[in-house]
């Protein structure tokens, strides 16, 4: 096989920057959770395909416009958000223990998914869903680019309150020092929910992105786990642009073997990294 | 103003502090002696709101706070320095006095406390955009004791401010403690340092064993055998010599 | 013969022979299954669950062991039990190799090690599927004979599922009991401790992700031929370790049966939930099993009992002392101090991220005396006694321990050449009863005792330090002057040569004090060079036959407790100078 064209690796790129800021954004959430709070949330990405497939009912049976389903999405996943928050804390659980009360959530999830829509595939059909603009000899699919624009916005928004508000150097203070913060005022159960909330509604919003961009199934949830938290690691925990950027070096590397050489060499370019990364610098974590 | 009746503390089983009564007037410079192991940051720790009270009361002019959660501390007036400074020291020495001032009475006169801070601590100007990780001990020091007073303390708490730190620094140290003081804010200092704490105060008291064995005006503080016994040993010989020379 | 091998072996016999009975296929079938998550379960717990490491990573040794057997079986003809063996070697070699890196980095524990061993499994997987291991399609097993152990196939698979769970479990029973068990559990409640007392933890945890693997491949090459085709796609996933998570975790991870009780639970609820109608439903009520357990059954179903009989076991009458075992040793004729110099530590520096700990520091302590460490708070006398025993190595200086320079020494050997320490604010393992917490030392230490001498010499040491009622209670029911008791019990257990006593007496009262003096007084008596860092100054004079005072990391003086505290500037360097 000869090497391939200076399109098909442009438009290979492409795709996997579009990918990375998918699995940006959905690590964003997964990131701020881990880092500034402690625990491993696997619910995450249950919570972002529930937003996904409500996305879908919505929009197809609702006929509502998918977008504007963020305006149902967003603050009912909020309130989720604290509901799993405030029983984390009720019940005191630990680091450790949060992976694994969360992936039994993640099941829980799946299962009523799986009652509601059951296993067959659903495809939301949309006006974004088909659009695609045309830049040289380069194809950007509406939903793609949405999300791309959404990904960063986000990403940047989170970094930005975090940096300069009062609660997100709060949230910070906590996060390295608890009990100081504490003395200084910090009401930290009270940021907890409120982060907690912030994490579950990014989640929502992920979801719609993959709902206007994938074909879905119950058992997807699992198949971006791994590569999620890859792109979480590498950016190091709690740094809100940290899994945009790992994300899109992922994607980027994955969709490049990809077209070098086949398809299912992409997961290996991926985990390495975080082997490596692990290894090299697990003090980053 | 601060009062503290019978107050006790436990870790676990392990009973820290017994029946510790005493008092801060809102002038006051108040020194805590004693040697390690006697309790003193169990002490402090539990008028900062980090350790709750197993017994007593706490009250701070006509506020209870013994059953108050450990957030409301800093809003009733109290502000820490707590021993090791406990920078946040991923953030910047700007960030840190913002994070002090982050109570809402402290947060709306914030750009004045930051005056303020800054003309008490010139040096402190030049360092606001650095990481509170890359400051020397004693600049730390510094940084922790303004972050707290952006507070805007009735009471200000410090836990071993000279542990760690050169003896002219620390010489330094105890000048601007007693112009905070001088400026209005009640101090209450526990320190290893005894000459140090007793030449800065007005009223000491010396803890042993998490309770208090002696309290008193400093300079007869200074002469009791009760402080030498403590820190040097009952049965010491040179005690009694050694202690003389200070 | 033990109680629990007769027993083992008793259900073996008795289980072989169901398959004579002709129950209907689906009989053996199910209990088949029972038997491989068992064995799956059992040998990731052994690993994961005495230590602590819980690894994400048991699918990719359950698929090698599964790509294994598949390749030798259908490629090249390897009759199938014969696979087996080449298959845990394949699986051993891997997870060795993976754990020679993993386990050196210090930083990789708890949630990282469970990242790493996922990211494996996914490399892994990858790999064969895209390699000409598989390629793709998969591998058939149809074609491969199935061997005739039992009537019928399912029965042979009965019986070799029972096999290997037999020796599974004897094998996890086994580690669970022996001189491995302890270490790995010591290793769970505190590596660093553990390493300190002399348990060698990488070697540990290598032999401990050894066995697991060789077993979880097994596991995998008998169901290679059971579900006669395999793929990468359903192989190397998160479904196997997030399966045996869960059985363990119910089980009850401190148990070597617990996640064998686990798998059959479990196993039992999917088999009637999944093959019915009720499969989603069914799945729902895994995840909330899972939640539920961990909410309010953390210790799994065994662990809950274990812990039940324990407490009943403890609050019992205690029994009496003079236990026939034990020998009172008759005080000894305090012993001459020696001209020896049993440790030599020589411009010794160690700095903290830029803060000088200790700075040209030469100390000597000669054999049989108790050396006296004071000096203010922060004047480096922690540190020191972190780099005596290992905690850390002195970034310059030498340090040379009975001739043998142990500054370049992983601290499990600096133990077992006879250094032992407490810690000021004491680390017992937690979940460990009192006296096992003293068995680790005397096994691990310079005495390295088998496992029941050194329960006796546990034992010994408990009545040593007047907690030998309180054996069986867990450390958190100590009050703080116990804990401290505790830890000198566990440095004594080692038999060391050199004992550093860090601020054993901080938080005492005046009465304990004085029993603590009379202790280490005897403790001196029966041998030991002891070096002792202290604040109560009444200690420091009733004990020391030599001071040496540190200050911001330097020695500014040294010699007997009337010489040095005499000095104007100790004391200066103590109380502090007023200046007006």
């Amino acid at each position: 096989m000869g090497l391939p064209s200076l399109s098909l690796i442009a438009q290979s790129v492409l795709s996997g920057v579009f990918i990375g800021a998918l699995y940006g954004l959905l690590g964003l959430g997964l990131s701020l959770s881990w880092g500034l709070l402690r625990q491993i949330n696997l619910a995450h990405f249950a919570l972002a395909f529930l937003a996904a497939y409500l996305c879908y009912q919505l929009s197809t049976v609702g006929g509502i416009d998918p977008l504007l389903t963020l305006v149902v999405i967003v603050p009912g996943f909020f309130a989720l958000g604290v509901a799993m928050q405030w029983l984390f804390a009720r019940f005191e659980i630990t680091a450790f223990n949060s992976l694994l009360v969360t992936f039994g959530l993640t099941v829980i999830v799946e299962s009523l998914i799986q009652s509601i829509w059951t296993a067959d595939f659903r495809r939301l059909e949309s006006t974004y869903g088909n659009a695609k603009f045309k830049l040289g000899f380069l194809y950007i699919p509406a939903p793609e680019l949405l999300t791309l624009v959404l990904s960063l916005s986000l990403a940047f928004s989170m970094w930005a309150a975090l940096r300069y508000t009062d609660i997100g150097k709060a949230l910070r203070a906590a996060a390295e020092d608890g009990p100081i913060a504490t003395a200084f005022g910090v009401n930290r159960q009270a940021l907890a929910l409120l982060l907690s909330g912030a994490c579950a509604a990014l989640a929502g919003v992920a979801g719609v992105c993959i709902a206007l961009s994938y074909t879905l199934a119950p058992a997807q949830i699992y198949g971006w786990i791994g590569v999620v938290f890859a792109a979480v690691m590498m950016g190091g925990l709690g740094r809100p642009l940290g899994p945009i950027v790992a994300g899109i070096v992922i994607g980027v590397s994955e969709s490049v073997t990809m077209a070098l050489t086949s398809p299912s060499w992409a997961p290996l370019v991926s985990f390495s990294l975080l082997i490596v990364v692990l290894l090299v610098r697990p003090s980053r974590v | 103003m601060l009062e503290l009746r019978s107050v006790e503390a436990r870790y676990g089983a392990a009973v820290a502090l017994r029946d510790i009564s005493l008092s801060v007037g809102p002038a006051d410079l108040v020194s805590i002696v004693g040697p390690n192991g006697a309790g003193k940051t169990t002490l402090i720790n539990v008028i900062a709101g980090i350790h709750r009270a197993a017994a007593g009361t706490m009250t701070l002019g006509t506020r209870d706070l013994t059953r108050l959660p450990a957030w409301r501390f800093c809003d009733e007036g109290v502000a820490i320095v707590p021993e090791g400074r406990h920078l946040f020291t991923s953030m910047t020495v700007r960030e840190n006095l913002e994070l002090g001032s982050y109570r809402s009475e402290a947060k709306a006169s914030r750009r004045e406390s930051l005056e303020r801070v800054a003309s008490m601590f010139p040096p402190l100007a030049e360092w606001l955009d650095r990481p509170a990780g890359t400051l020397s001990g004693g600049q730390q020091q510094m940084a922790a004791i303004a972050r707290a007073l952006m507070a805007r303390p009735r009471v200000l708490l410090l836990d071993e401010p000279s542990l760690g730190l050169a003896p002219v620094i620390v010489l330094e140290l105890f000048k601007i403690i007693r112009r905070v003081n001088a400026e209005g804010v009640a101090v209450l200092l526990v320190e290893q340092n005894v000459a140090m704490a007793l030449d800065i105060a007005t009223r000491a008291y010396v803890l042993e064993q998490g309770r208090i064995v002696a309290e008193g005006a400093p300079d007869a503080l200074m002469r009791e055998p009760r402080l030498r016994a403590a820190y040097l040993g009952a049965d010491a010989p040179g005690a009694a010599g050694a202690a003389a020379s200070l | 013969m033990n109680r629990v091998y007769a027993a083992l072996a008793i259900a073996g016999a008795l289980l072989a022979a169901v398959p004579l009975l002709g129950l209907p296929l689906f009989y053996e079938s199910f209990c088949y299954l029972v038997f491989h998550w068992i064995v799956l379960a059992t040998s990731w717990n052994i690993l994961s669950g005495y230590s602590g490491y819980f690894s994400f990573g048991h699918g990719a040794f359950f698929g090698a062991g599964m790509y294994t057997t598949a390749t030798l079986a259908s490629r090249f003809d390897v009759p199938f039990l014969w696979t087996l063996p080449a298959a845990a070697l394949v699986a051993v070699l891997l997870g060795l190799a993976l754990g020679a890196v993993v386990f050196r980095v210090r930083g990789v524990r708890g949630e990282l090690f469970a990242l790493v061993t996922l990211a494996f499994t996914f490399v892994v997987g990858t790999i064969i599927l895209n390699t000409r291991i598989d390629g793709g399609p998969g591998i058939y097993l149809s074609a491969v004979p199935i061997p005739k152990i039992g009537p019928s196939p399912a029965s042979t698979f009965y019986l070799l599922g029972l096999a290997a769970a037999l020796a599974t479990l004897a094998i996890a029973y086994g580690i669970y009991r022996s001189r491995l068990g302890v270490g790995l559990f010591a290793i769970h409640d505190d590596e660093d401790v553990a390493e300190v007392l002399g348990v060698p933890t990488f070697r540990c945890k290598m032999v401990a992700f050894g066995v697991s693997c060789g077993l979880a491949a097994i596991a995998g090459g008998i169901h290679a031929l059971f579900i006669s085709y395999v793929t990468a796609g359903d192989t190397f996933t998160i479904t196997v370790p997030l399966t045996v998570v869960l059985m363990s975790v119910l089980g009850g991870t401190r148990h070597w049966a617990g996640p064998a009780v686990g798998a059959t639970i479990i196993t039992a609820l999917l088999y009637a939930f999944t093959a019915g109608d009720h499969a989603i439903a069914g799945k729902a009520v895994f995840g909330g099993v899972l939640i539920a357990v961990i909410l309010f059954m953390p210790q799994g179903v065994l662990g809950t009992l274990v812990a039940r009989r324990r407490k009943r076991r403890a609050s019992a009458v205690p029994v009496p002392a003079a236990d026939a075992m034990m020998e009172t040793r008759p005080p000894r004729e305090a012993r001459p101090i020696g001209p020896e110099r049993i440790l030599v530590a020589h411009g010794i520096r160690k700095a903290f991220r830029g803060v000088r700990a200790l700075e040209r520091v030469d100390i000597d302590v000669r054999e049989g005396e108790i050396l006296g460490l004071v000096g203010p708070n922060g004047s480096g006398k922690s540190t020191f006694v972190n780099l005596v025993s290992g905690h850390y190595r002195p970034d310059g200086g030498e340090l040379v321990f009975a001739g043998e320079d142990i500054a370049h020494h992983d601290a499990h050997w600096i133990a077992r050449a006879g250094v032992a320490r407490t810690y000021q604010i004491p680390r017992p393992f937690e979940h460990l009863t009192v006296l096992d917490n003293v068995a680790v030392p005397a096994m691990f230490g310079a005495a390295h005792l088998d496992r029941d001498a050194a329960l006796r010499e546990a034992r010994r040491w408990l009545e040593f330090t007047g907690l030998a009622d309180k054996a069986e209670w867990l450390p958190e029911d100590l009050n703080l002057h116990q804990r401290k008791f505790l830890e000198l019990a566990r440095a004594l257990a080692s038999r060391p040569r050199l004992l550093l006593l860090d601020e054993v007496l901080s938080g005492l009262t005046p009465t304990e004090i004085d029993g603590a003096i009379r202790l280490i007084r005897r403790i001196r008596d029966e041998g030991a060079t002891i070096v002792f860092v202290e604040h109560v100054m009444r200690a420091v004079w009733a004990l020391t036959d030599r001071i040496v005072v540190l200050d911001h990391g330097q020695v500014i003086a040294e010699g007997t407790a009337e010489e040095v505290m005499g000095r104007s500037d100790v004391v200066t360097a103590f109380l502090g100078k007023a200046h007006a």
